[in-house]
C-alpha cells in the first residue's frame, strides 16, 4: 500500500521526553503533547503548558476556535522547532481542551501503546 | 459468510494501514489472516477538505493518520434506494460533515476501502467524543483485540500441526 498522507501523525510524547538525548528531540518532528496551561499571551499567541515539572512553549497562531483558560489541560499536535540554544517550541496544527483526562492513565496507556507498536514493527520485519 | 465481515473492528492506524489487501477478484482485506470489511477508529481530526460531493478528513490516533471519506452525494444513487432512506442518509451525512472539525476527537465507523493505493475508511457514522479518556480506552481495546487475534491464530496453527 502507498503512504497514507503527507501529514504526519503526532507521536504522543511527555514533556519530560523533550530533551536533547531523546529520540523524539528532532527538528520538525510531529508530536502530540499534553499539559496544564500555565500562561497564554494573546498578542504573541504563545502558550506555555507544564506537566511533571517540565514546561513547553506552544505557538498557537494557526489554531482557530479554541479558548485558553489558565489551569485547564490542553493537548496539541504539531511540529517541534528547535532553536539554536536548544530551546524548543511546538508549532501547533491542532489543539483541544482535555480537561477531565486521567493523566496517570494516559501515560500508562501510552506505555502499552508504544510496546504494541514496537512488537507490531518487529513482527512485520521478521 | 464470516460474521466478522459485518462488524466494525476496532483498529489502530498502524494496524489498519498495514492490512493485507487481496486485489484480485473482489477487494478483500485480511487482519492477522482473518478477512475484515469494516473498521472503527478514534482520534483527532487533523485535516479536513470539504467538496460538494464529499468530505475528506484525516483522523490521527497517535499511531498514524487514517484517511476517511464521507460521501455527500446520496442523490446520485436515487434509483438504488428508497427516497425516504436516501433523504435520511443524505441529512445524516450533512450533519456528520458539520460535526467533523479540526481538533475534535471523533469515533468513525465504516467500510474499509482503497483509493489511489491507500487504505481509507468510507464513513458510515461519526460520533463526537467529549470525554478525552475514551481515546485511552480505544487504544487499550485495540491492543487487546489485536493480541487476541494473534493468540487465536497461534492456537489454530498449533492445533493443525
Amino acid at each position: 500500500m502507498a503512504s497514507s498522507s503527507a501529514i504526519q501523525h503526532g507521536i504522543p510524547a511527555t514533556l519530560q521526553e523533550l530533551e536533547p538525548s531523546s529520540p523524539l528531540f528532532k527538528q520538525g518532528e510531529s508530536l502530540r503533547v499534553t499539559g496544564k496551561l500555565q500562561t497564554y499571551n494573546a498578542e504573541t499567541a504563545v502558550a506555555i503548558i507544564a506537566d511533571g515539572g517540565t514546561s513547553l512553549k506552544i505557538h498557537t497562531q494557526y489554531l482557530r476556535g479554541i479558548s485558553f483558560r489558565i489551569g485547564s489541560v490542553y493537548q496539541f499536535i504539531g511540529e517541534l522547532l528547535i532553536q539554536s540554544d536548544n530551546e524548543v517550541i511546538l508549532q501547533a496544527r491542532v489543539g483541544r481542551n482535555v480537561d477531565g483526562i486521567d493523566l496517570n492513565l494516559y501515560y500508562q496507556s501510552l506505555q502499552f501503546l508504544r510496546k504494541f507498536e514496537t512488537e507490531f514493527m518487529n513482527s512485520r520485519a521478521t | 459468510m464470516d460474521p466478522i465481515l459485518s462488524v466494525h473492528i476496532k483498529l489502530l492506524a498502524v494496524d489498519l494501514l498495514s492490512l493485507n489487501v487481496q486485489s484480485y477478484g473482489p477487494l478483500t482485506f485480511t487482519h492477522k489472516n482473518r478477512p475484515i470489511a469494516r473498521a472503527e477508529s478514534l482520534g483527532v481530526v487533523v485535516s479536513r477538505e470539504r467538496k460538494d460531493k464529499f468530505l475528506k478528513f484525516l483522523v490521527d490516533d497517535g499511531t498514524g493518520c487514517i484517511p476517511c471519506i464521507l460521501w455527500l452525494n446520496h442523490h446520485s444513487f436515487a434509483q438504488r434506494s428508497h427516497p425516504i432512506d436516501l433523504e435520511l442518509k443524505a441529512r445524516m451525512a450533512l450533519e456528520y460533515a458539520e460535526k467533523i472539525q479540526l481538533g475534535l476527537l471523533v469515533r468513525v465507523r465504516g467500510r474499509i476501502t482503497v483509493f489511489m493505493g491507500v487504505i481509507q475508511i468510507t464513513v458510515a457514522d461519526v460520533v463526537l467524543e467529549r470525554d478525552p479518556n475514551m481515546e485511552l480506552l480505544h487504544w487499550l481495546d485495540c491492543i487487546r483485540m489485536s493480541r487476541r487475534y494473534s493468540d487465536v491464530n497461534t492456537l489454530s496453527r498449533q492445533s493443525i500441526s
